[in-house]
């Protein structure tokens, strides 16, 4: 380790924040980003992947879930369960499993993944704000 | 069912994210918006015009 990263890691703080922001942030998409004080951003977010999860819903895309035998199932679900709250709402509240038959099923999947995907990537967003590494 | 207009929409939001996700002046994020959203439309299109003499082969069957 050079001496530069290791000033870099000493200048990181580790607090509360990094631990409730990347977590709000996973359960509802955007909610990390307004817990730290960035309420445009937060809205914004929020709405683009909601707007994603909702076009892939109505389009019948597949909400992954892990299946035996299925290795890339994991991988799909993982992606998917990164929208948080909607995943869970939309999996165990409203049994909600998408239409492979539909004509919109494989556009609906990529929105659900990509939304998903989205998702994750604004926890590890949370995660540099709280520790101080991005602004 | 629009194909070109889910694409569209598609690159719209994926847009919009990174754009907000990565820059923080707002004219670096309308830069950025416009570069990812037109790399993606035109892309798209150019990709498809381009495979356009390819056969689309059998179709998938269902798991």
């Amino acid at each position: 380790m050079t001496s530069r990263e290791s000033t870099e890691d000493e200048r990181l703080e580790w607090s509360y924040e990094a631990v409730v922001a990347p977590l709000l942030g996973w359960l509802l998409p955007g909610a990390g980003h307004l817990y730290l004080g960035r309420r445009e951003r937060a809205a914004a977010f929020f709405l683009i992947v909601l707007a994603a999860v909702v076009v892939g819903t109505q389009l019948d895309g597949n909400l992954y879930r892990i299946e035996p035998n299925r290795p890339l199932t994991v991988l799909g679900t993982f992606a998917c369960a990164g929208m948080g709250l909607p995943y869970v709402v939309l999996r165990f509240l409203l049994s909600y499993s998408g239409d492979i038959v539909a004509r919109g099923y494989e556009y609906g999947t990529a929105f659900l993944l990509t939304a998903g995907l989205m998702n994750w990537l604004l926890v590890l967003d949370c995660w540099d704000i709280a520790i101080g590494r991005k602004e | 069912m629009s194909h070109v207009l889910l694409m569209t929409l598609y690159a719209f939001l994926v847009s919009c994210f990174f754009a907000l996700l990565w820059r923080r002046e707002r004219a670096a994020q309308r830069r950025l918006f416009i570069q990812l959203f037109l790399s993606m439309v035109v892309g798209g299109i150019v990709l498809a015009w381009l495979m356009y003499p390819f056969p689309p082969g059998p179709p998938t069957p269902l798991p």
